[in-house]
């Protein structure tokens, strides 16, 4: 039987069922999560989908962080489910503390929109071990406050431990200290970044399919625990 | 029912891209030399009796929602309201005066407002207000 990863729904989430269908096109079976239920439906690994979360009141992310399925999230993501927080899904992720730092306006000032080159510079994680170090791959980017800071001493840990993933190369499009573009938690389980893997897995819709070893670690580590 | 005030500023080693939007426009507009960082004010009405037990519950909901102290710090302070009528007849008057053409119609709702609820006008607050915690994060 397929890994069941879902994803979960804010009001305001735009690319839910992008990820849902990543998921499918990658082997799993994807699960639709609504943020005002208080269970994770048997899931074993949850996508935080990009979008306006509770049309980013407050601060990108401080609202959803407090929706009643968060909270299984966190406690699932602290026992060591696999999570991944893209864009929206990223900042919820900051906010809920399962991952350092905060994503602030773009330095630029406008919403940036494009095509994206990073570097991966870990695959030590359930969502990146499909990936190889070094690898430049190329994914959409498209975020008003993709800007990721952290104090001195959470970047150098992030630094140290590895927990640096992905790095935009070829020009730092919004600001984000040392170029970062994702991190993960110190168990490698909980990952966020800004740039929109489920937009790059199919040659109809995309330049690029580089968003595809996202799911396939994901499915890969699920079968394999199996 | 007491008005607690939550300022919400982002710390001073954060980008903040807002202030420096509106220090550009500023600058364009001809007001020189003003440098802006751009925060949040948050009033809140708190039922009951202002305790140090109620205000540090204010202090805990600022920290776990209003600000995120990863990039923001926040101040805590209690607003009060005037309560004598003087004041109240001067902070109308000083209102008045600024609104020369409105005056005539908007005076009487501003007294009975003034009488009924002894509510201050804007202009009142800032010469009342009890600073009162201090900076967190």
């Amino acid at each position: 039987m397929a890994p069941k990863i879902g994803v979960v729904t804010f009001p305001g989430s735009l690319d839910d069922q992008d990820a849902l269908r990543a998921i499918r096109l990658c082997g799993a079976e994807p699960v639709s999560l609504w943020h005002g239920n208080d269970t994770l439906d048997g899931v074993e690994a949850v996508i935080l989908p990009g979008g306006f979360s509770y049309g980013d009141y407050l601060r990108c992310g401080a609202i959803s962080r407090f929706a009643p399925v968060m909270a299984e999230v966190i406690k699932a993501g602290e026992a060591g489910m696999p999570i991944l927080g893209i864009c929206n899904g990223f900042q919820i992720l900051c906010e809920a503390h399962l991952l350092p730092g905060a994503l602030i306006r773009n330095d630029v000032r406008v919403f940036v929109c494009k095509d994206q080159d990073l570097r991966v510079e870990s695959v030590d994680t359930t969502w990146t071990s499909d990936f190889t170090v070094g690898q430049i791959i190329n994914v959409v980017l498209k975020n008003g406050e993709g800007g990721y800071v952290a104090d001195e001493e959470t970047l150098r840990r992030l630094e140290g431990e590895g927990q640096v993933i992905f790095r935009y190369v070829n020009g730092n499009p919004n600001g984000s200290f040392h170029d970062i573009a994702g991190i993960c938690n110190e168990r490698g389980n909980v990952v966020g970044l800004m740039p929109h893997p489920e937009h790059n897995v199919d040659s109809l819709t995309g330049p690029t399919q580089d968003g595809r070893p996202f799911f396939s670690s994901a499915f890969n580590f699920l079968t394999a625990k199996v | 029912m007491a008005r607690v005030v939550v300022e919400v500023m982002p710390k001073p080693e954060i980008l903040d891209p807002q202030g420096k939007a509106v220090t550009g426009a500023l600058a364009r507009l001809g007001f020189a030399g003003m440098s802006v960082r751009q925060g949040k004010r948050f009033e809140l009405e708190v039922e009951g009796e202002l305790t140090d037990e109620r205000l540090a519950e204010v202090r805990r909901a600022a920290e776990t929602l209003l600000a995120n102290t990863v990039i923001e710090s926040f101040s805590v302070r209690i607003e009060t309201e005037p309560e004598s009528p003087i004041e109240d007849q001067d902070a109308e008057e000083g209102q008045a005066s600024e609104q020369d053409e409105a005056g005539e119609q908007a005076k009487p709702a501003q007294q009975a407002d003034a009488g009924e609820q002894a509510k201050p006008a804007d202009q009142a607050d800032a010469g009342e207000q009890a600073e009162l915690a201090t900076q967190a994060g």
